[in-house]
């Protein structure tokens, strides 16, 4: 039995509650699209992607929030939610560039396990709602949503781990 | 690696008792062993072996004579993660018990009397209090050099050293298979470790066998998600090609439809004048 990639990768569930896809949301980074669980290295995703937002009237605006929900190690986050990415009063139909940049991009150093890197669509009520958080650790994206009054409408991940690999068992007090 | 080159250098050291003559190879040997072998307590355990070894089977001997007397109570008194029989009453973890298994299978092999020494030795904590002593001296040693910072850290995981210590002990043993010492120090070794933190040991163990299970579950959740979302998309691209192929078809139809109705009233050929 199929089941949204969304929620098999536990997005909904660690960063979001179920919602609807109303709108489209595309990712490139140099020109390689993300799709939810694609794998990604850290060098692939050193400069911000191109984000294309779908929808229909360019009088909606929507926010952009890139978070790492595996802050700093996916078996003990707690930085959970780590923001990477803010970016409000995007035009419909249009793409970031077009956007407010709140939070400059971070680009993702995972250093230890296997992060999910999440970019979440939000609409927002009207223009300029929207303001930065104090900090980009323990960010919540739910928190965040109520907050501003922002409604999920598209969501996206991929996987990102150390450049040379996780594999093997490293002898460090990483308990 | 490094524990397999030890004995060796071992033997280099006792056969060229005076290094300044050796020829340029075991000169090349003693230099680099003289450096590696720089903490005095591993040249300890290896270069004066004649009166280590003595202490060592005099201890062997102990162990023996202690454990005889109480070969019965076996189960009860164990909780190590090294006493595999026990474990794999106590907990069905399968992982476990079959990387400790394959861990002390190169033991089993050669040395089967000292086997069974090894799977009685955790056992007792009472009756031989000279051992945690040369255990202690052997162990600074054995883990000061294998083990390194984690024989420091105090959260480094028991059975994460006690692979270590297992492996080394599995290296030995390929190597050195008549002296019973390398066991021995396997043994003390899990003696050692027994004596400081029993429970903690098998905490940490389930604590990391938790993690591990919870990493794995991840895991599968993340190939299963990506495989969800390579099947969503080739529905998706199917669904778009088949779309675009039947307009393609429609457009192609339409224009062929509208196309030969040529101007009638063109001249098809030119008259000569």
């Amino acid at each position: 039995m199929s089941r949204d990639p969304l929620t098999l990768g536990q997005v909904i569930g660690d960063v979001l509650d179920p919602f609807s896809r109303s709108v489209s949301l595309g990712v490139l980074y140099k020109n390689k699209v993300v799709i939810n669980g694609s794998d990604f290295k850290p060098s692939a995703v050193v400069d911000k992607p191109k984000v294309e937002v779908g929808g229909d009237d360019l009088r909606t605006f929507y926010t952009l929030v890139m978070v790492d929900p595996d802050a700093p190690n996916p078996s003990n986050p707690t930085l959970k939610e780590y923001l990477h990415w803010l970016i409000t009063d995007i035009p419909a139909t249009t793409n970031a560039c077009f956007g407010r940049e709140l939070v400059c991009y971070e680009s993702p150093r995972p250093t230890a396990g296997i992060h999910r890197m999440v970019f979440v669509l939000l609409r927002q009520m009207g223009r300029g709602t929207v303001f930065a958080p104090q900090m980009r650790h323990n960010f919540s994206t739910r928190r965040f949503a109520l907050q501003y009054h922002l409604a999920s409408v598209a969501a996206t991940y991929f996987n990102c781990q150390r450049e040379a690999g996780t594999g093997g068992r490293r002898f460090r007090g990483d308990d | 690696m490094w524990s397999l080159e030890q004995p060796d250098n071992g033997h280099k050291n006792k056969s060229g008792t005076n290094r300044n003559s050796n020829s340029g190879n075991n000169r090349v040997l003693s230099s680099s062993s003289s450096s590696r072998s720089s903490p005095s307590s591993n040249t300890s355990i290896l270069i004066p072996q004649t009166p280590r070894r003595r202490t060592m089977e005099e201890v062997w001997k102990d162990i023996t004579l202690s454990t005889f007397h109480q070969e019965r109570p076996i189960t009860p008194l164990d909780h190590h993660i090294y006493h595999h029989h026990h474990h794999a009453n106590s907990s069905p973890s399968f992982k476990g018990m079959i990387l400790q298994d394959f861990l002390t299978g190169p033991l089993n092999r050669p040395l089967p009397v000292s086997q069974t020494v090894v799977e009685q030795l955790p056992l007792p904590p009472h009756p031989s209090p000279a051992l945690p002593e040369t255990a202690l001296s052997l162990n600074s040693g054995l883990e000061f050099q294998y083990l390194g910072p984690d024989a420091t850290n105090s959260h480094s995981n028991s059975s994460s050293s006690g692979h270590n210590a297992s492996f080394i002990s599995s290296a030995f043993s390929s190597v050195a298979v008549g002296p019973p010492s390398p066991t021995g120090l396997f043994s003390l070794c899990s003696k050692k470790r027994l004596q400081e933190n029993p429970a903690i040991g098998v905490d940490r163990h389930h604590k990391r066998m938790i993690k591990n299970r919870e990493s794995a579950a991840r895991s599968r959740a993340r190939k299963q998600a990506y495989t969800n979302e390579l099947e969503l998309e080739i529905s998706n691209l199917k669904e778009e090609n088949a779309k675009l192929k039947k307009q393609y078809e429609e457009l192609r139809l339409a224009i062929g439809n509208s196309l030969p109705k040529r101007n009638p009233l063109r001249r098809s050929t030119t008259a000569p004048f």
